[in-house]
């Protein structure tokens, strides 16, 4: 009986020092000091391609199936930033939406092609636009906190 | 002592041992099985709100969050917004998101809830935890096989390895093999 007070009472102070901590911690720890703005990042990408940053926003977006990103808002309207993570590495809970993260990454691009809408005459322009190569840059997540 | 007392010893206790962690990869791996047809960690419901015609809304209001949830009453404490585009605004609540386009007049109230049990088991079967749950599900694994090794030598008889169990045996290792050789 003695022992299973031991185990609980461990089990107590466990779950009260997590809850206590600031934030959820996803991935490896956060190493980097000093925070990018995202509006700085989507300003001039290329500009960061391969280099390590800190960002901070809120959370908009969440992979619904596996949790294997987050969109981070930018501190601008209309701007945000999606945070990847390999699959299994990191799962980023849905209910993280609406909530503050702090996430540390590595900003790498990739081009895409974009779907060929079935258009008309009158939208022809807009097909052409639509299927050509897009550049995107996203951050590959090494670790976040969620607050 | 004998070998297949020795046997029989080891399958019982790693059974009890292995019975919870059993159950609980089985039902998880059932779960994520489907996952193309149902999301195994989240019921996801999705509502659409129709923003009446009578009522006014000036995206570039700085309470308009605020104004949206008092349209929907919406009782629960805002999170946080963010506005995508300069007719659609985001507004988070707790596991709850209310998505309105101000050009369409419409707004879609999403709902997400935890599958109960199932989210827990999901989380530890596809080892999300990491750390040391990793070993734990090692010895787990290993607890399988010693639990399909030693069952194989439980009983002797014609129930046994050298009786029926044999043809047994045989056609649980043609059933991977039949499907590798239909699919690989």
């Amino acid at each position: 009986m003695k022992i299973l007070y031991k185990v609980l009472t461990i089990i107590f102070l466990f779950t009260i020092i997590n809850f206590a901590s600031d934030g959820k911690k996803y991935g490896k720890e956060i190493t980097l000091k000093e925070k990018t703005k995202i509006s700085e990042i989507l300003k001039n990408p290329a500009a960061f391609e391969g280099k390590r940053v800190l960002v901070e926003g809120t959370v908009i977006g969440v992979c619904e199936k596996r949790g294997c990103w987050i969109r981070l808002a930018g501190d601008k309207d209309y701007e945000s930033i999606r945070v990847k993570v390999r699959d299994g590495e990191i799962v980023f809970p849905l209910e993280a939406k609406g909530k503050k993260a702090l996430v540390e990454g590595k900003i790498y691009s990739f081009v895409t092609k974009a779907k060929k809408k079935k258009g008309t005459k009158k939208d022809d322009k807009e097909c052409e636009i639509e299927g050509t190569q897009k550049r995107i840059y996203q951050i590959k997540g090494i670790g976040a906190i969620i607050k | 002592m004998k070998v297949r007392k020795v046997i029989r010893i080891l399958h019982r206790d790693i059974g009890y041992i292995a019975f919870a962690l059993t159950i609980i990869y089985s039902i998880s791996g059932i779960a994520v099985n489907h996952s193309d047809d149902w999301n195994p960690n989240y019921s996801i419901t999705k509502d659409t709100l129709i923003i009446p015609s009578s009522i006014n809304l000036q995206a570039s209001s700085k309470d308009l969050p605020k104004k949206i949830i008092e349209i929907f009453q919406i009782k629960d404490s805002i999170k946080s917004s963010f506005k995508s585009s300069p007719v659609t605004i985001d507004i988070y609540f707790n596991k709850k998101t209310l998505s309105v386009n101000l050009k369409k007049r419409i707004a879609i109230l999403e709902k997400v809830e935890s599958r109960t049990l199932l989210r827990e088991s999901n989380f530890l079967h596809l080892n999300n935890p990491k750390k040391i749950w990793t070993w734990v599900a090692d010895i787990f694994a290993v607890s399988l096989i010693l639990l399909a090794v030693t069952g194989l030598f439980m009983i002797k008889g014609k129930n046994g390895i050298k009786g029926r169990g044999k043809w047994l045996t045989l056609l649980g290792i043609l059933i991977p093999l039949f499907f590798l050789y239909l699919y690989f």
